[in-house]
């Protein structure tokens, strides 16, 4: 049933034998255009970089102010009362369910073109994830600890900050950071809807058919993109050393693949008898030295883009009038259109997922330590999959449109490659944790490498694959929705277009759909993997 | 730090608690007082209703029937900042130390100031340098003024538990309510905690209700013993005139009937010790 179900969603995007050497084609064809790439104009770059990565500073932050006492409400142990409680849960899902572009492009309606939307976007959909792990790890905390400061007389507050507060601050920093790095490659596509950064100087460039400046332009993202991810690691494991217990390294953490090594606690030397400040060891040093850092690093974000805390407390009145609007639905006009958009969107998930496992799998193999025939073939395995998870996808489709046209072959395509970066790197640490003695035990019957793998290896594997796939599934229909904002195909057209024409009843009426549909999918992959694994 | 006019701090009536809607029963109609001053230990098998009839005396959990009153007030009805007052007065010992791992020990001892101040508080420093030194003092009475910024976390269970003595101190309580404070340490540990808990205790002129597993350990340090078995006082005696062996009756598995049993332990405790 699977398979047929991905014949017609490859059939439905238009992906064929043909089509993809053709496609392919165009695309090598372009990307020959856009060789040897140019350096756009280096001042305006530096200047869009840097606004790239104030809005995703910025969009963090205010996502992070926001999740906290959001999470707060949404933990059950914190919550003053159920209805607080459903109330939070509500916004943080809602927050989660709505692609930060489509936020973005709403703003830009709302508030006009440059960075505080963008900001806003970042800032209001992180709330769906922040709010989420926050409740979560807040929910994790001590009730033993909690209890104790409520015996001291302390009230509701109080007993939060001395008592809860300390408890998460491990996972609030790591989770802040996790999230600027997403952040910070959402915010290279905010461009392409005028919510400010890099994205605009791609779309420029493209749009004017000035394409090594192009090439150029995804180069710089890529750069960007990797020294974040260098630095909020570096970050991570200074800050958070000695925090092993307090960071849950087998959930989110663990997709940056690098597990902080934990320090031994450090006791400090004796201290100055009668001392009531706490001494300046080193690890106070790094957080005061982070700390500072961060201020400095908001101060200039904010003087850089002109966005400050009080035009965002400013513009909420614009927001709630936006929002208003998008009330009530309006299912009325072009039914079938929504329908045909909607099922290009759930094929190109479909058929992206499908591009994507055939594309890992031998990637995941070679990217495997203990697979991998020899040693240069694993480090440049990994390479594909570092160079891949550090170009959005978005950014690809962008690409691909430029090459083949508007429509979902391209969207389609970018997913598939981008889906990549995400599974070839689960599967080939999959690879890596499998017990050894089964190949062993077929090395000692005489079997050659090659028969090892699919015998004792290919097995093993099985599960975690289907399970990754359906996983995978449920992440590229998301993925999908937005794809139609840049011309990739799908809903996204039709969210853009409502949008664009402030008919935002209509753009309720999409989103409700998506919703309804991503909802389906994700509990329908839950309970595919449980019956198959 | 004498209670008006040395009367009774705790006043328990008939108190009854029941989990599940009467499916189980943790206390049966428990009734007694504690006169100030007076070292109170409860003993009793895991499950005899000991932590519960405990976390009553600080409005932790109230109970299904029955009157609880600590140094006058009523615990039962007290909500919000009357109750926060008088857990104030009560310092509580927990057996699992409930300390935030992750922070200093001065930072965990300055939480039981909580009560006095108004505003919420993180890190050390937000907390006025005299109550910093105050809270440096406690730790220098249970032994660990030279350590006071080191993670709690990376303490043994011993001095842990000291922490939290201190911590109780800092609040200036009137009474001390431990639930079994030694239960998770290894016996040297155990006896030095007991020590310094009922030394500092002295010293302040305490009320002290704990609770203990050890009979030896309660008749080493109480005035006086109350016992409780499957929610229902089972012993009331004078510490001094108890021997091990009665006390030891309480842990027996002496027929069905609860009734029977307080009947033999009070055949042979006399007058139950209001010292």
């Amino acid at each position: 049933m699977l398979a047929v179900l991905t014949a017609v969603s490859v059939r439905e995007v238009g992906l064929s034998g043909g089509a993809l050497v053709e496609g392919i084609g165009d695309i090598r064809r372009l990307v020959a255009r856009m060789l040897p790439p140019a350096l756009p104009e280096l001042g305006t770059s530096l200047d869009l970089l840097l606004e790239t990565v104030s809005i995703a500073l910025l969009g963090t932050t205010l996502a992070l102010a926001l999740s906290l006492p959001l999470a707060f409400l949404a933990a059950r142990n914190t919550s003053p009362h159920p209805a607080a409680y459903g109330a939070a849960r509500a916004v943080i899902t809602a927050a989660r369910a709505i692609p930060d572009l489509v936020f973005a492009l709403v703003f830009v309606r709302a508030l006009g073109l440059g960075a505080l939307p963008g900001v806003l976007a970042l800032g209001l959909h992180s709330v769906g994830m922040l709010g989420k792990l926050f409740a979560d790890a807040i929910e994790e905390t001590d009730r033993g600890a909690r209890e104790a400061a409520a015996s001291t007389g302390a009230g509701r507050l109080q007993v939060i900050t001395s008592s809860v507060l300390p408890q998460i601050v491990p996972s609030v920093v790591g989770l802040f950071l996790y999230r600027f790095d997403i952040n910070v490659r959402l915010s290279t596509v905010l461009g392409f809807v005028g919510a400010g950064g890099i994205g605009q100087q791609l779309r420029a460039t493209l749009g004017n058919l000035r394409y090594p400046e192009a090439m150029g332009t995804v180069a710089l993202i890529f750069v960007l993109i990797v020294g974040v991810e260098v630095l909020s690691v570096a970050v991570r494991r200074t800050l958070l050393a000695d925090e092993g217990a307090g960071v849950r390294d087998g959930s989110v953490l663990a997709f940056l693949g690098r597990r902080g090594r934990r320090r031994q606690a450090q006791v400090p030397p004796t201290e100055v008898a009668g001392a009531i400040r706490p001494p300046w060891t080193v690890e106070r040093r790094w957080k005061a030295a982070y700390g500072v850092a961060l201020l400095a690093a908001l101060a200039m974000s904010m003087g850089g883009t002109g966005v400050n805390p009080l035009q965002v407390v400013a513009a909420v009145p614009d927001i709630w009038g936006v929002v208003q609007r998008f009330w009530p639905p309006d299912f009325s006009s072009g039914t079938d259109l929504l329908i045909d958009g909607m099922v290009e969107t759930v094929a190109i998930g479909i058929a992206a997922t499908f591009i994507g496992t055939v594309l890992s799998v031998p990637i995941a193999f070679l990217a495997a330590g203990n697979i991998a025939p020899a040693r240069w073939v694993y480090v440049a395995a990994r390479t594909v999959i570092v160079v891949v998870r550090s170009i959005p996808e978005l950014i690809l489709a962008v690409v691909f449109v430029a090459a083949v046209g508007l429509g979902p072959f391209p969207g389609t395509l970018a997913l598939g490659i981008g889906t990549i970066g995400f599974m070839a790197k689960l599967l080939s640490d999959a690879l890596e944790e499998l017990p050894q003695g089964p190949r062993d035990a077929l090395d000692a019957v005489g079997a050659t490498r090659m028969q090892q793998t699919a015998t004792a290896v290919v097995p093993q594997v099985t599960p975690t694959l289907v399970g990754q796939t359906l996983y995978m599934l449920d992440i590229n229909i998301r993925s999908s929705v937005v794809l139609g904002i840049v011309g990739a195909g799908g809903i996204g057209f039709l969210l853009v277009q409502s949008i664009r024409t402030l008919a935002f009843e209509r753009t309720a009426a999409v989103l409700l759909l998506v919703f309804a549909v991503v909802y389906l999918v994700e509990h329908l992959s839950a309970w595919l993997r449980r019956q198959l694994i | 730090m004498m209670h008006d006019g040395g009367g009774h701090v705790v006043r328990l009536r008939g108190v009854g608690k029941e989990f599940g809607a009467g499916r189980v029963v943790a206390l049966d109609d428990v009734t007694f007082d504690v006169p100030s001053g007076q070292l109170l230990v409860l003993i009793g098998l895991s499950g005899s209703g000991k932590s519960t009839l405990l976390r009553h005396l600080n409005g932790l959990q109230r109970p299904t029937r029955g009157d609880v009153e600590v140094l006058g007030v009523d615990v039962v009805r007290a909500r919000g900042a009357a109750l926060r007052a008088l857990r104030r007065d009560v310092g509580f010992i927990f057996q699992g130390f409930n300390l935030v791992g992750r922070l200093t020990c001065l930072e965990n001892v300055l939480a039981g100031a909580l009560g006095r101040l108004r505003l919420p508080r993180y890190g050390v420093l937000t907390y006025s340098r005299a109550l910093r030194r105050e809270a440096l003092e406690q730790l220098d009475r249970v032994g660990l003024a030279d350590r006071p910024f080191q993670r709690a976390d990376t303490l043994s269970g011993g001095q842990q538990q000291r922490v939290a003595i201190a911590r109780a101190l800092l609040q200036r309580p009137r009474l001390v309510v431990a639930d079994e404070p030694v239960a998770s340490l290894d016996p040297e540990s155990s006896a030095q905690v007991m020590d310094v808990l009922f030394r500092v205790c002295a010293e302040d002129h305490l009320t002290v209700v704990c609770s203990l597993h050890q009979v030896e350990l309660a008749l080493g340090y109480a005035h006086r013993v109350v016992g409780l078995r499957d929610g229902r006082q089972v012993l009331d005696r004078d510490a001094r005139a108890l021997s091990s062996a009665q006390a030891m009756t309480v842990y027996q598995r002496l027929g069905a009937d609860p009734a029977e049993v307080t009947g033999r332990v009070l055949a042979t405790a006399g007058n139950a010790g209001s010292a």
